[in-house]
């Protein structure tokens, strides 16, 4: 008997000692700082993807004191999988020339590689990050999901607007002298201009179509946006145990084949969708219609109350046609949702 | 018609405790459900709304829930009937499938309440006790006195 113990000791060590390996290694590998592109996968493989993260890097001093031009962007509007990705990046209104050395264009232009090394520079090199900072935020597909079904639904334009405006405010407070505002926008500029101008009154607010392609540091917010927004993917891992080959599951856009068979593939018939899945979209939505069980939720907030006083013939109802007499429920069971069951 | 509920003390000790979840939702299957990786891995601790509040999501849709005892001096059952009779009129067996104390209560996107009707129907608890307690002679007396007294005090 006591051998079998030793045994079992034994393998406990192992397995503890295992886990302190594992941790070395961890702590080798910084992962509350994002460095360089290396670090940015471990970064956000170490934050629950079922919930948003918020990145800010270091802001250079320079633009606590030289007033700021800030561009915002965000990436992975659209897809049916994986998180939307909010990105800003400021530098002083001066500091023009390092955004040209960077190659910061319209970052959808731009290819996978050539964002990969862009945001790169701007974390490692010395003339990029004198000057230029960024922060992001990652908006879970979980979130998204849970904003559009709340019961006062929450539509994604208000999800993007207050994660921008969360990411400028961010900014302020870690110090950042803010003068100049550029908003890329799908949506119509006027509105959101107007909204963002109530917040921040003492800005220059400038919102525009297609504004990553016009202003080089929305374009340098889009590449800190695109570049997260696919690493997110790539280091995504399922808390509900589903290994996927290189998390081959497309590019997350409704017409993609690959995304297509992903969707197809992966219906759970009770809770439908691993959550890297935005339930709230109608490609969703249509895939479960067919597949899962069907699942009805109550939502009494949305019945109207129907009253129209007593009606007269309400004395009249009180028997069926062979003369039994109904006998109605007494309030008190009513009220509290009592009733016979004699059925089950 | 009979129904047999088929367990006895003896099985309702040894069968195991179910970890079970009271969803806002009518779901329209019978089956196993992966419920410790798609659902349990995702509940979360939600202070900011009150001690002991809960969130998930199901499908997409918002969950705000609490974890909750079953009545004092009552037992969660169980009951499974494996084929349902044709004929109402046949007799009809429940087979104990598990045994349950404590439960998650889920609201869709609502914080828990005494406003929910879970809540609400738990009155028929102490319903229940007031009608079915055994009343003794000493008791009667008793209220007989307090009733004769309550006379007297507003004529």
């Amino acid at each position: 008997m006591s051998d079998r113990e030793d045994i079992e000791i034994k393998k406990e060590n192992q397995t503890i000692d295992e886990e302190i390996k594992e941790d070395e290694d961890e702590d080798f590998k910084d992962t509350t700082k994002i460095t360089s592109l290396k670090s940015l996968g471990p970064f956000i493989a170490s934050k629950e993807n079922s919930r948003n993260t918020v990145y800010l890097s270091d802001v250079p001093d320079v633009c606590k004191d030289k007033p700021c031009m800030l561009g915002v962007d965000e990436a992975g509007r659209g897809p049916v999988l994986g998180p939307m990705v909010y990105g800003i990046s400021y530098c002083p209104l001066d500091s023009k020339k390092a955004l040209e050395d960077l190659g910061c264009a319209d970052s959808k232009q731009l290819t996978e590689e050539k964002r990969d090394v862009i945001f790169n520079d701007i974390n490692t090199k010395e003339y990029a990050t004198s000057c230029i900072g960024w922060a992001v935020e990652i908006i879970s597909p979980n979130t998204i999901s849970t904003s559009m079904y709340r019961r006062s639904k929450c539509s994604l334009n208000e999800v993007s607007m207050d994660s921008a405006m969360g990411l400028i405010q961010q900014a302020i407070d870690a110090g950042v002298n803010i003068a100049e505002v550029y908003v890329d926008t799908v949506g119509p500029p006027e509105k959101y201009q107007e909204k963002l101008l109530k917040r921040f009154p003492n800005f220059k607010i400038t919102v525009a179509k297609k504004a990553d392609s016009t202003y080089p540091i929305v374009s340098a917010a889009s590449i800190c946006a695109k570049v997260t927004r696919d690493h997110a993917l790539k280091v995504w891992k399922f808390p509900e145990g589903l290994v996927i080959k290189d998390n081959a599951f497309g590019s997350g856009y409704p017409g993609d084949p690959v995304t297509k068979r992903f969707l197809a593939e992966h219906i759970d018939l009770v809770f439908g969708f691993p959550r890297l899945v935005r339930f709230s979209w109608s490609t969703a939505e249509n895939a479960l219609a067919d597949k899962a069980y069907d699942m009805e939720f109550d939502e009494p907030d949305t019945e109207k109350p129907k009253y129209a006083g007593t009606k007269l013939t309400k004395f009249f109802k009180g028997t069926t046609k062979s003369g039994e007499v109904i006998r109605e429920e007494s309030r008190f069971f009513k009220q509290r949702h009592l009733g016979n069951v004699m059925d089950f | 018609m009979s129904i047999t509920l088929d367990f006895n003390g003896k099985n309702l000790a040894k069968s195991k405790s179910l970890d079970l979840h009271y969803l806002p939702a009518k779901v329209d299957g019978d089956g196993e459900a992966n419920v410790e990786e798609y659902f349990n891995n995702y509940t979360r601790e939600a202070a900011e709304f009150g001690t002991g509040v809960l969130t998930n999501a199901l499908r997409g849709y918002p969950l705000m829930g609490e974890r909750l005892k079953v009545p004092e001096g009552y037992r969660g059952l169980v009951l499974q009937e494996t084929d349902k009779p044709l004929s109402e009129s046949s007799d009809r067996q429940l087979r104990l499938t598990g045994v349950f104390d404590e439960f998650t209560y889920w609201n869709y996107d609502k914080v828990p309440s005494n406003g929910d009707a879970y809540r609400q129907a738990l009155v028929m608890a102490d319903v229940a006790q007031a009608l079915s307690q055994p009343i003794s002679e000493q008791d009667l007396e008793a209220e007989i006195a307090r009733n004769k007294e309550n006379t007297k005090e507003s004529p």
